[in-house]
């Protein structure tokens, strides 16, 4: 018994330190910019104090911006960890069910169909993008990932959930969203494509206060449902029938969490665009440090979700010289290294 | 305390009958020993006891409680089931035992189900490596842990698929034994499937010889006989007697 409350406290360690690393992250990322703006400006800025163009930068642009990063990193990566588990397959991600390939069609289908054929927006790639309401192409990027999710889970239902049919199904209707997306921009307009492409890159500058609420109260009822269910997920971890044997409904888990796991992408993917690699490497970091026990592995991906998008995007932002580059590319860049290292140079393979 | 009647089962609807009208009964506190070919039927007579699969027809009682009507979890506090080819995914050796209790916590282990853990873990002899990785046990620690895991569900009814299956002759000793001490000591119920016959008769009470889906014959030892063995399995064996014990020896080679 000793041994294993040791090891509680091991964990319980480095999950607080987690999240002071979150905390420490976030206020660099907030200080960190384009404009020219001192350190201790910003922190006074941030109470109130200063000049009215630091607290605008502060309030209206940098905080919603953090949020993002913080609550769309966190549900990218718990999203990847249930889909891993529920799949047993350590190359899940998120985009899984196709969630992705669905919005890029959704948002691609409301930039160039609508905004640049039906509305004529005229040739300023900002018209495409926000088309008549800002929140009209994430709202059919979302009714699009939604669309697909149900699909392919109405269609794995037949086959109970068995998880090589599900990653099969998922890539086959994802590939159908990205050929049409590719029909959509063969026959767009210039202006039309380059909104398009311009979308496709993850960017959290898009996030407001009101897109963050919206993904916070859907990433954290995911991660409050994913916490109770943590040992539901660890029974899946020693194969069906043994969790079975020990009473868990295996395709009713499966069903659910994959659609919560799936709804968390698609409205984080709908509101900033593609953000890759996030929900595949975070929760592996995590396996490793911690191992897989969904008590701890769940809260620590969600962590290590929210500290690699603060990094990236505190890079993205110093090194865009005035606009960022997109996020998305460099928590690739980033990542993949980190991730080569871990799964090279540590002792003891957990993954 | 285990009754099943006429018990029918397909994978589906034109393949043929896995189970075929299936008669088995075994009483409280017996350890009974499924014997039979490679594609009897066996584990899928277990997955139909376990709920993981149902029955085309048929019926299956258990204390006098229809068992197909029964919950998931109603069940798991009854039966525990040891599979052939165990799989842990990583957890630690105490996680993975506490588990077992998830039948009766749901979502968060209490105190007390800890406790259970613990004793068990001490009872099997393996208290010790309750902090290391499951990935990273041997063969006869990882059976043992997965009958602590079945044994923390404080069944009546223990369901073993082949659990020698893959040991060699000293873990395969001391996990037959385990399984007797269990069964005795704690007055539970066995089922198991056994491919090495002098196993079978070392720890059964009752036998149950399987062949296409049905169980051609049962009964004590006195039923294991040279004839029936050798229609069972359509082979060719001897048996002689040696201190009151059967010896099974193979005669075709």
């Amino acid at each position: 018994m000793e041994a294993v409350r040791k090891m509680r406290r091991k964990n319980l360690l480095i999950i607080t330190v987690l999240i002071i690393a979150v905390i420490v992250l976030a206020l660099v990322c907030m200080f960190t910019g384009s404009s020219d703006m001192s350190f201790s400006d910003g922190l006074n800025a941030l109470f109130g104090e200063g000049t009215s163009a630091h607290i605008r930068i502060i309030r209206n642009i940098r905080i919603p911006r953090v949020l993002a990063a913080i609550i769309a990193g966190a549900g990218l990566s718990i999203s990847g960890l249930i889909m891993q588990t529920n799949l047993n397959n350590a190359m899940a991600s998120p985009a899984t069910l196709g969630v992705s390939n669905a919005a890029v069609f959704g948002a691609n289908l409301s930039i160039i169909a609508f905004a640049g054929g039906f509305l004529s927006a005229g040739s300023r790639v900002e018209n495409y993008l926000t088309g008549v309401n800002p929140y009209s192409t994430s709202l059919v990027a979302f009714l699009f990932s939604t669309l697909s999710i149900l699909l392919i889970l109405g269609l794995c239902r037949l086959k109970s959930f068995s998880p090589g049919v599900v990653v099969l199904a998922g890539i086959a209707i994802g590939s159908v969203w990205t050929a049409a997306t590719t029909l959509l921009q063969f026959y767009a307009t210039d202006t039309g494509l380059s909104a398009a492409v311009i979308w496709n890159f993850g960017d959290l500058g898009r996030a407001t206060y009101k897109t963050d609420i919206i993904m916070a109260l859907v990433v954290g009822a995911g991660l409050i449902l994913f916490i109770i269910l943590s040992w539901r997920f660890n029974a899946l971890l020693s194969g069906d029938s043994s969790a079975k044997s020990v009473g868990v409904n295996v395709s009713r888990l499966r069903f659910f969490s994959m659609l919560a796991a799936s709804l968390i992408t698609a409205v984080c993917v709908s509101f900033l665009g593609i953000i890759g690699f996030v929900g595949i490497i975070c929760p592996h970091v995590a396996k490793k440090l911690l191992g897989k026990d969904h008590r701890v592995s769940i809260p620590a991906s969600a962590m290590l979700g929210s500290i690699l998008l603060l990094t990236a995007d505190t890079i993205s932002r110093s090194m865009g010289n005035g606009s960022a580059i997109p996020v998305g590319a460099v928590t690739s860049m980033l990542g993949a290294p980190f991730f080569l290292a871990v799964i090279f140079f540590r002792k003891g393979d957990r993954a | 305390m285990l009754n099943i009647k006429d018990l029918t089962f397909r994978y589906s609807r034109k393949s043929p009958a896995v189970l075929d009208s299936l008669n088995l009964s075994l009483k409280d506190g017996e350890t009974g020993v499924l014997l039979g070919k490679n594609g009897s039927g066996k584990t899928t007579l277990f997955k139909t006891i376990l709920g993981f699969e149902k029955p085309e027809s048929g019926q299956i009682e258990f204390n006098g409680k229809n068992l197909l009507k029964m919950s998931r979890r109603e069940r798991a506090e009854q039966i525990a089931y040891v599979p052939q080819d165990i799989q842990f995914g990583g957890l630690t050796v105490f996680d993975t035992v506490l588990l077992g209790r998830l039948p009766y916590f749901g979502l968060k282990a209490s105190k007390e189900d800890e406790e259970i853990t613990m004793r068990i873990l001490n009872e099997m002899g393996i208290s010790d490596l309750i902090a290391r990785n499951t990935e990273e046990l041997s063969g006869g620690e990882r059976q043992k842990v997965a009958i602590a895991r079945a044994l923390v569900q404080e069944p009546e009814l223990l369901v073993f698929d082949e659990p020698t299956g893959n040991l060699d002759i000293a873990n395969e000793q001391l996990i037959l034994k385990e399984i007797i001490r269990v069964a005795k000591e704690k007055g539970v119920g066995v089922l198991t499937s056994l491919h090495d016959l002098n196993q079978a008769l070392s720890i059964g009470d009752v036998f149950f010889f399987m062949k296409e889906g049905k169980i051609r014959y049962s009964g004590d030892s006195s039923a294991v006989t040279e004839q029936v063995i050798n229609e069972i399995y359509d082979a060719d064996v001897n048996i002689i007697e040696h201190k009151d014990r059967k010896i099974i020896i193979n005669g075709g080679l």
